[in-house]
């Protein structure tokens, strides 16, 4: 069990900076999970942890303790890797048992540990398969396998589930939660999958272009977006963003759009004192409400464009003037398109961002 | 992956090219084939008998050839009266100590180049195998120089060094090839598992085995088979097979029954050694371990 701290950590690949004044505070036994699109650095930050790469500048500490110049094998951590990098002329029991034996584990205990993990990942039947002779889904379980046989001080699991089914990925969300849970283990887990880290994180670091853009837990970083491009990156389906005017009329600040004018509460108002000209208004596709026949309060008047039923959801795209939007209702909604409707706004739960850097004003 | 199974279809053209080349094949097989067998029945013949040969044009003659009574006296021969397993055993030290050599050298020296970047890298691997480039007989007088002024003339480690100098840059260029091919992430894995750097070094050593193998078949093959470095460097206290066999050939008196019982004890190892190592020689073995 270790306390993780990143203090003012980068990356350079030659002139290139994949991770950019990375700082992270991850508590003992928390579940930080990396939050990113591909190619913004999180591997490279991963791989830093481990002992694998070099860190060009900053500490990274465990437990107050500098380790950047410790080898891998004296960080004590177990990790998952993005290619599973098992051994191909090893079995997967061999795989599976080479951290145990290279910590001098007696051959009893080793069994015992490989058979438990292979029960949890329901690949006993492979043990004496090799690499070349698994699906890569099968791989991937192998790769974890080697990691959670172990008790170390910290887990790092790089993607460690973006090739398995959809069922099999969401057993697997819940097994790995339920084991940091149980060991307490300290977990760095990177996905590009933002249900994933929604799902299984207590804390979320979202990265973009190697820079941190928000660290928070998963209701922070959804209903508190830092800026656009997280609010635009967390939650499916995507927030939708709309350009709109800042308009006063007698002391009261709204949101003007050809399709709508909105008022804005008072404490938002109060957030965006000063502020003149556009900003970026964003709101999620479940924080409207859409209904064919026209509500007392105040609107946005669009057109049903196309309809996509999800099982227990329904997704209306509603064309405005200059943009479609999304909004997610119940399966009984009967619009057709090219039929107007009327969205209305939850405005408890709508955000406004500055138009030039998607700085978020609330 | 792909099956390996070959898809074939038959035409008059694959038919006619099967033909052809299994008669090319037959030939070729009685080519390379037939002085192995004259050497090895001559080996066990007597002298007369060995001279033996029907006339020009009688094929039902060719008879001739195996009707002699087996006789052992060459082999004992050179193993009693010649000293033939004191040369051996120095053709087996010599040709082993610098495959033994060359091998552990060059597996760290090629993981090296394989592995890490540093300044002068590339001059410096082309430097290596450079010093390869050179006839074995244009740095001969330069080397017997040498050796003589280090007292390794006539020894054993000297002729285990003259054969090192030689295979060792062939070892690195054939070692960083398949050191290449393995994937760095697996020693990468070996380290976060608790393996130290060497550690991790000497668990991907079964994957290159195949490349370790055919080294080790090829420097001794060029050790063993080797007569010019023997017969200088190695000369009176080092004698291996070819130079006594070569000894034998005396201006009054050629010992062909103890030359051919020579070359059978000098050839029969290597190919008891290519049996051997045949299965090493199977790659294929990283396939499938890391995501491409
Ligand atoms: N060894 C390297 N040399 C040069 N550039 C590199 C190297 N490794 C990574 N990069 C660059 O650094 C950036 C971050 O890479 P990284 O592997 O950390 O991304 P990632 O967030 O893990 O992406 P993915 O989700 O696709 O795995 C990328 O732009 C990549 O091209
Ligand atoms: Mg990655």
């Amino acid at each position: 069990m270790a306390r993780v701290t990143f203090r003012n950590v980068w990356k350079k690949y030659g002139d290139f900076a994949a991770v950019k004044d990375l700082n992270i505070d991850c508590p003992d036994g928390t579940f930080l999970s990396i939050l990113g699109p591909s190619g913004c650095g999180k591997s490279s930050t991963m791989r830093m942890v481990a002992g694998l790469e070099h860190i060009s500048a900053g500490d990274i500490l465990f437990d107050d303790k500098r380790i950047n110049d410790l080898a891998p094998k004296d960080r004590d951590v177990a990790m998952v890797f993005e290619n599973y990098a098992l051994y191909p002329h090893k079995s997967v029991f061999e795989n599976m048992a080479n951290p145990l034996k290279l910590r001098g584990q007696d051959t009893g205990r080793i069994k015992d540990r490989v058979t438990q993990a292979a029960q949890l990942l329901e690949i006993g039947h492979l043990l004496e398969r090799r690499p070349q002779e698994l699906s890569g889904g099968q791989k991937q379980r192998v790769a974890i396998g080697r990691a959670i046989v172990r008790e170390p001080k910290l887990f790092l699991f790089d993607e460690p589930i973006a090739h398995l089914d959809a069922k099999l990925r969401a057993h697997m969300r819940g097994e790995i939660k339920h084991m940091q849970r149980t060991l307490g283990t300290t977990m760095v887990y990177v996905t590009h999958d933002q249900l994933e880290a929604m799902s299984m994180a207590d804390q979320i670091a979202v990265m973009h272009e190697g820079e941190l853009q928000q660290l928070g837990s998963p209701r922070e970083v959804y209903n508190k977006p830092v800026n656009a491009w997280v609010a635009g990156f967390v939650g499916e389906p995507a927030m939708n963003f709309l350009t709109c005017e800042l308009s006063r009329e007698a002391d009261r600040l709204s949101l003007s759009h050809p399709n709508f004018s909105l008022a804005l509460k008072p404490d938002q108002a109060g957030c965006l004192n000063g502020t003149t000209g556009t900003v970026r208004m964003g709101v999620r596709p479940d924080a409207l409400a859409i209904s064919m026949t026209r509500p007392a309060e105040p609107v946005i008047t669009g057109e049903v464009f196309v309809t996509e039923l999800l099982g227990g959801d329904m997704i209306v795209e509603v064309q405005l003037a200059d943009a479609r939007i999304r909004v997610k209702t119940a399966p009984e909604f009967a619009g057709s398109p090219g039929e107007a409707c009327y969205l209305s706004v939850n405005r408890d739960k709508w955000h406004a961002f500055d138009t030039g850097t998607g700085r978020a004003y609330f | 992956m792909a099956s390996r199974d070959v898809v074939q279809y038959e035409t008059p053209l694959t038919r006619g090219f099967r033909w052809f080349s299994g008669v090319f094949i037959a030939l070729y097989l009685v080519w390379t084939l037939l002085p192995i067998l004259v050497m090895f029945v001559s080996s066990f013949k007597d002298l007369l008998e060995a001279f033996k040969i029907p006339a020009v044009g009688d094929w039902s003659g060719v008879g001739v050839f195996f009707d002699f009574t087996p006789t052992l006296k060459h082999y004992r021969d050179l193993f009693v009266n010649l000293d033939f397993s004191r040369y051996m055993a120095n053709s087996l030290v010599a040709a082993g100590g610098s495959a033994v050599i060359s091998v552990i050298l060059g597996s760290m020296a090629a993981y090296s180049l394989s592995r890490i970047d540093f300044r002068g890298k590339s001059d410096l691997f082309f430097w290596i195998i450079s010093t390869r480039m050179a006839p074995v007989v244009a740095v001969m007088v330069p080397l017997y120089a040498i050796f003589r002024s280090l007292d390794l003339v006539g020894t054993l480690p000297g002729l285990i060094l003259a054969y090192t100098t030689f295979n060792l840059p062939f070892a690195i260029w054939i070692l960083k090839g398949f050191f290449d091919n393995v994937p760095y992430a697996i020693e990468e894995a070996q380290m976060v598992d608790g393996a130290t750097r060497f550690q991790a070094f000497v668990a991907i050593l079964p994957l290159v085995a195949p490349g370790i193998g055919a080294f080790i078949v090829l420097c001794i093959l060029f050790a063993w088979n080797d007569f010019l470095f023997a017969a200088i460097i190695g000369s009176g206290g080092a004698k291996t097979l070819p130079v006594a066999t070569r000894e034998l050939v005396q201006p009054q008196n050629i010992q062909w029954g103890s030359i051919m019982a020579a070359g059978v004890v000098t050839t029969l190892p290597m190919m008891l050694l290519g049996l051997v190592i045949r299965r090493y020689l199977v790659t294929g073995l990283t396939m499938g371990a890391v995501k491409e």
